[in-house]
């Protein structure tokens, strides 16, 4: 059934409504003087070289932001990895509570989870380090390799590794030249998708950060008081970007439809 | 025969050691996630109990005083105060509209998307993940910008002229009667609708993520079976579609709902401080003014047992609704 052009136009409609904040912010990069206006008076790409190179404020933001990012997201594959293989070779009970543990702080509302690790790190002395904030977003977004590893290890034919085992592989040799290669897409899409929820995350990282350091979220919000400035909007087209950049990526070189549940018959 | 035997022995602990490797592993990963996903939780349970020390911090105890100040007030028992019990009804009601309105914007659109082609559907999912994970705080920064009186919305209906047609016709009296204008020309900010619509673009994309592994298993036979024997769309919509996703459209929409219970910087910037929701009040009581951690802790319960709650509920219905 071909789609109709109403279809179409409500597509078009409904993106243009998705895409209007954004293309307001990035066009307030522009702004010459202090405030955001749209359109931007007096143009110029000043507020760039604020952002990246010349303001230290901005530019410790991005690099603490950077650092949790790529940490918290590695740890989240490491924490996903053995979970969701162990649920795929044998759903017992305690890899199904594995998988709910992790599931967890993903069905709560997320400024709960935020007081509680507050909690617990004033407790056990890691609140306002970065390691404290790179474990807390591994935790918060665990949950999200985990399906696409799952993904990844129920489309390998269960016939392969039989194949293997009688033709004497092990259980390492199998995983290494059967599993791995199969999921390692899925892993990195995983990768990719808790690495940019974790750059964009903010009330989790407010409570785990206690004001003693500041990702380019929490600086934008301290700096709220004051009104927004044509240099955090820079921050907003740096973060649209690198999250383009990633999801191209992973449907690049992984099944994006298929990440996100489509069916595999029709195409 | 002797190298045999070494070998057997040798070979022989190699399974029951990969197994037991296997299982000590699994029981670090549960201790880990224990640590990380579960204790926070107890921690806000225990320090709800807690005592709060006048002018410091606070200390493990157990008494019911910030729940009593949530249930009736702080000055309770002299006098009554519904206070939190606002707050509270702000976050559900806000939550609840922006998340039905969302899941019925992005029903369509992702019926839409799952007839796309494949390369259709890619591009289409990295604009909506790209969107997805924005951060609030860019989100509240682009609406911001639009609903601002001077170089948003507003400036716009004046400039089209449309601000002195509701003068004229007599509408504007009723703008300004709930709150989306000012006595000269229209005001989004601060206002119930600014805070709901910005939340329902919040969500929006996951709405279409959520509902599109249903959708797009959907068998067209069904539809194109309903359409020869000269269905309309409309009628195969409501006949044949929405009955099939019933269950997907409620999941969906309260999924988003317990997300948003929690939303906070879209609160605190579009909406009016009479209209602060229980979010807010834990971030006042945690680390913001009024600094009391017992009772933001005790907030916090009180917010994911009725998250819980609606949860439960909801599938109650849907279970209900099934059978």
């Amino acid at each position: 059934m071909r789609l109709r052009w109403w279809g179409h136009g409500f597509m078009w409609l409904a993106g243009l409504v998705l895409l209007m904040p954004i293309l307001v912010v990035s066009a307030a990069a522009l702004n010459g003087g202090r405030s955001m206006l749209f359109p931007p008076e007096d143009p110029t790409l000043a507020r760039f070289g604020e952002f990246f190179v010349s303001e230290p404020v901005w530019r410790e933001a991005l690099w603490n932001s950077v650092v949790i990012a790529l940490s918290s997201a590695a740890l989240a594959v490491l924490l996903a990895w053995p979970a969701a293989y162990f649920i795929w070779k044998s759903s017992d009970r305690l890899s199904r509570v594995i998988a709910g543990l992790m599931a967890m702080p993903f069905a709560v509302p997320p400024i709960v989870f935020g007081v509680g690790l507050g909690f617990m790190w004033a407790f056990t002395g890691g609140l306002g380090t970065i390691w404290a904030g790179i474990l807390s977003h591994a935790a918060l977004f665990a949950a999200l390799p985990l399906v696409t590893i799952s993904i990844g290890l129920q489309g390998i034919d269960r016939a392969h590794l039989d194949a293997a085992a009688t033709m004497g592989a092990t259980e390492g040799i199998a995983f290494r030249t059967i599993v791995l290669p199969q999921t390692i897409p899925y892993t990195i899409s995983g990768f990719f998708f808790a690495m940019v929820l974790s750059f964009n995350e903010f009330i989790v990282i407010f409570f785990v950060s206690s004001s003693s350091y500041a990702t380019v979220t929490l600086q934008i919000f301290n700096s709220l008081r004051n009104g927004f400035t044509p240099t955090m909007a820079v921050g907003a087209i740096a973060f649209i970007l690198v999250s383009v950049a990633a999801f191209s990526l992973v449907a690049r070189f992984g099944d994006l439809p298929r990440l996100m549940g489509a069916d595999q018959t029709r195409r | 025969m002797s190298a045999s035997a070494a070998e057997e022995a040798a070979s022989a602990p190699g399974p029951a050691h990969t197994d037991a490797s296997g299982a000590a592993l699994r029981l670090g990963l549960l201790a880990v996630l224990l640590v990380l996903c579960l204790v926070p939780f107890l921690f806000v349970l225990a320090i709800s109990f807690g005592h709060k020390i006048e002018g410091a911090g606070w200390e493990f105890g157990f008494e019911f005083t910030h729940y009593a100040r949530f249930f009736f007030g702080a000055a309770w028992p002299e006098s009554f105060s519904q206070l939190y019990w606002q707050r509270l009804g702000y976050s559900v009601y806000f939550a609840a509209i922006a998340a039905v309105l969302a899941v019925a914007l992005a029903f369509p659109f992702t019926y839409f998307l799952t007839r796309l082609s494949r390369l259709g559907q890619t591009i289409w999912l990295v604009i909506l993940l790209s969107s997805l994970s924005l951060s609030e705080v860019f989100i509240v920064m682009g609406w911001d910008i639009l609903l601002s009186a001077r170089s948003g919305l507003p400036a716009l209906l004046d400039a089209l002229g449309i601000t002195d047609w509701t003068k004229e016709i007599g509408w504007f009296r009723w703008f300004r009667d709930v709150g989306l204008a000012s006595p000269r020309n229209f005001k989004f900010k601060t206002s119930g609708f600014a805070t709901v619509l910005t939340m329902a673009y919040l969500v929006w994309p996951y709405a279409v993520i959520l509902l599109y592994p249903a959708l797009s298993r959907l068998d067209p036979s069904l539809i194109e079976a309903a359409r020869t024997m000269g269905a309309r769309p409309l009628t195969v919509t409501r006949t044949v579609i929405l009955p099939l996703v019933r269950l997907p459209l409620v999941g969906s929409s309260l999924l988003l709902f317990v997300f948003l219970l929690g939303t906070y910087v879209t609160v605190t910037v579009f909406a009016d401080p009479s209209q602060h929701t229980l979010a807010v009040s834990i971030y006042d009581s945690v680390r913001g003014s009024t600094l009391n951690a017992p009772f933001g802790a005790a907030q916090s319960v009180i917010l994911l047992v009725a998250a819980g709650g609606f949860l439960l509920a909801g599938r109650r219905l849907s279970a209900a609704a099934a059978s």
